[in-house]
């Protein structure tokens, strides 16, 4: 389980907290899903989880263990990250997903390595990618490669910041159901920011709505109210329900 | 299993054309005894490489033209691998052994050695016949490494204090840089006619002060270095993803960046002490490497320490063969050579790589 209380962040000595004592709980296997306006601290929690920044105060814990005293290497092992904007280099796609286990490996990749990647390269149905140029390839399928990167890290915990921002529909819904099947199929946490209110309700299990650096809401898909949306992100929106599902729509 | 195949194809390329590379080395340094402005027959030069010849021939192969060929894959190939790891860990294309200043600071502690303290440090080599003069032959390249060192000491540790943010690094070097460039130019403005000549001929480069001693230390600190970077491959590969996943990955990013960029520049402290200033090596055979053979460090960092041998030698052959009996500089022989081969590389090849 993750626990996250009351984490503190300023990107300078004296500038404005971005994080004004955030908390939030995640089950093992649990979707998690953070809601809020840009500037909200979505993005700068999650660099606090994944060590990217260190925060001034609060606790991070996994498991019972603390995530903000672990090693790098230990850290990399039990959380992941697929960023939002995805650089490979030109290496290709094997090496690329070779490269997650670099916690592992440190210097030189083993037999194990290799097999792990395969292993996750043929689950994903990226083989007949695995010698090309991992960032010669589209938006989508840079992604998946990203996904399966993070996987090679063999993780418990997945953070992705915004992993549909830069995609179409047809790559929207393919990636979504590829976080889904991981959380279901091997039990990975995942924590998620998203814009989109519906592709949130049909990913999500858990929801997280920030505001000015703290949670301000969290809870299953009830706390998706009129009201609450008006507070967060000081706009209207109208909740309709279709074939018993709830869908959000813009009032403009 | 076909991309195994694929893949296997690869790496098998990579390694021939490593191995390739190392025979050029190989075989153009040993082409490169041949030339020089003696005039000497291949004959007698081959005599003198197997033992034979007169005094002066063989004092000519061995004394000079052997050390100094020496240099040229040594220095090359440090000079080279620096730029490389200036460029990865300062995610910078332009980062180069010149980036933190280190040249500049080293052409400052020469130029004080051969102005301040002239007379005696007038001779610009390394050469024991310096000692007649009562001068150390060394006090010149031991100023310039004091120097040198002292300036990446300095920036380093301004950088501790903003946790090596790669624009910090390469703005603080290039500030220091012109600090020292500042302060050569109040120097030579004081120098007298024969201190500021000696002062500037030491700058230009030139591997001919290289002595058996010298290609020793050099070949030590290379090694270090070189050694250091092939282990740390993967984490600098892991640095291309950008710095922040590379430290979700769990590499040590300010760790890896400092003890990089320290080596790199202890390299090229000990390089352009020694030889003078030799520019561009650092940017153009990184940047070649990397347009032919992609951003993969368990590649780049070898190619491009036998690309960096090889350019040296190349230059320096040319240099001593049109110099009419006295070399050109190298630095600017370097520059002459590779620029063209670099614009044609750049802009020959399509575009698409990232932050090449």
């Amino acid at each position: 389980m993750l626990k996250v209380e009351d984490l503190r962040f300023s990107y300078s000595k004296h500038g404005k907290p971005v994080l004004n004592g955030a908390s939030l709980e995640l089950k093992q296997g649990e979707v998690g899903i953070l809601l809020g306006k840009n500037g909200s601290g979505k993005t700068t929690l999650f660099k606090n989880l994944l060590g990217i920044n260190a925060p001034d105060s609060g606790s991070v814990t996994f498991d019972g263990e603390d995530l903000l005293k672990m090693k790098r290497r230990d850290r990399a092992r039990r959380i992941a990250y697929v960023p939002q904007h995805i650089h490979f280099g030109d290496l290709s796609v094997f090496d690329s997903v070779l490269m997650g286990r670099v916690s592992y490996f440190g210097m030189k990749a083993g037999q194990e390595d290799y097999e792990t990647v395969e292993k996750i390269l043929q689950d994903m149905g990226l083989q007949e990618f695995a010698s090309r140029s991992a960032e010669a390839l589209s938006g989508g399928e840079k992604q998946k490669i990203a996904i399966a990167r993070a996987m090679a890290q063999e993780p418990k915990l997945m953070v992705f910041d915004e992993p549909t921002g830069n995609l179409d529909i047809a790559n929207e819904q393919l990636i979504i159901a590829e976080a889904k099947k991981l959380a279901r199929e091997k039990n990975i946490s995942i924590l998620s920011s998203l814009h989109d209110f519906n592709q949130a309700l049909s990913f999500g299990d858990k929801f997280f709505f920030m505001k000015d650096g703290v949670v301000k809401y969290a809870g299953g898909k009830e706390i998706f109210t009129e009201d609450i949306i008006r507070d967060i992100f000081d706009a209207d929106v109208q909740i309709r329900s279709i074939d018993g599902r709830s869908v959000i729509l813009n009032t403009f | 299993m076909n991309h195994m195949i694929e893949l296997e194809k690869k790496h098998r390329r990579n390694t021939g054309i490593m191995m390739a590379m190392l025979v050029a080395v190989i075989v153009i340094g040993a082409a490169c005894l041949f030339v020089g402005s003696s005039n000497m027959s291949f004959g007698d030069a081959l005599d003198a490489l197997l033992g034979g010849g007169n005094d002066a021939q063989s004092r000519i192969i061995w004394k000079i033209r052997v050390p100094r060929v020496l240099a040229a894959i040594i220095a090359g190939a440090g000079l080279s691998v620096a730029g490389l790891v200036m460029q990865t860990t300062l995610n910078n294309a332009m980062a180069s052994p010149s980036t933190l200043g280190v040249s500049n600071a080293a052409v400052f502690g020469a130029n004080l050695s051969i102005i301040a303290f002239a007379g005696g440090f007038l001779s610009t080599g390394n050469n024991l016949s310096s000692f007649d003069v009562g001068a150390n032959p060394y006090a010149t390249s031991v100023l310039a490494f004091v120097f040198s060192s002292l300036s990446v000491l300095l920036i380093l540790g301004l950088c501790k204090v903003r946790s090596f943010s790669p624009n910090v690094v390469v703005l603080s070097g290039m500030a220091i840089g012109s600090v020292w460039t500042a302060a050569t130019t109040i120097l030579q403005f004081y120098a007298t006619d024969v201190g500021l000549s000696a002062a500037v001929v030491w700058s230009f480069g030139d591997l001919g002060r290289a002595t058996y001693r010298t290609d020793a230390i050099m070949a030590a600190v290379v090694l270090v270095g070189v050694v250091f970077f092939v282990l740390m491959a993967w984490k600098y590969n892991a640095l291309l993803s950008g710095e922040a996943t590379a430290r979700t990955m769990g590499v040590h990013v300010e760790g890896l960046r400092f003890v990089s960029l320290l080596l790199a520049s202890v390299i090229t402290a000990v390089c352009v002490s020694f030889l003078g200033v030799i520019g561009f090596v650092g940017v153009i055979c990184p940047h070649v490497t990397k347009k032919l053979l992609g951003q993969d460090h368990r590649v780049t960092i070898p190619v491009s320490c036998m690309m960096g041998s090889l350019l040296l030698l190349l230059a320096d052959t040319l240099s001593r063969s049109v110099g009419n009996g006295s070399a050109l500089p190298v630095g600017a022989i370097t520059s002459l050579l590779g620029a063209p081969f670099f614009i044609a590389i750049i802009f020959g090849r399509k575009e698409g790589h990232h932050g090449c």
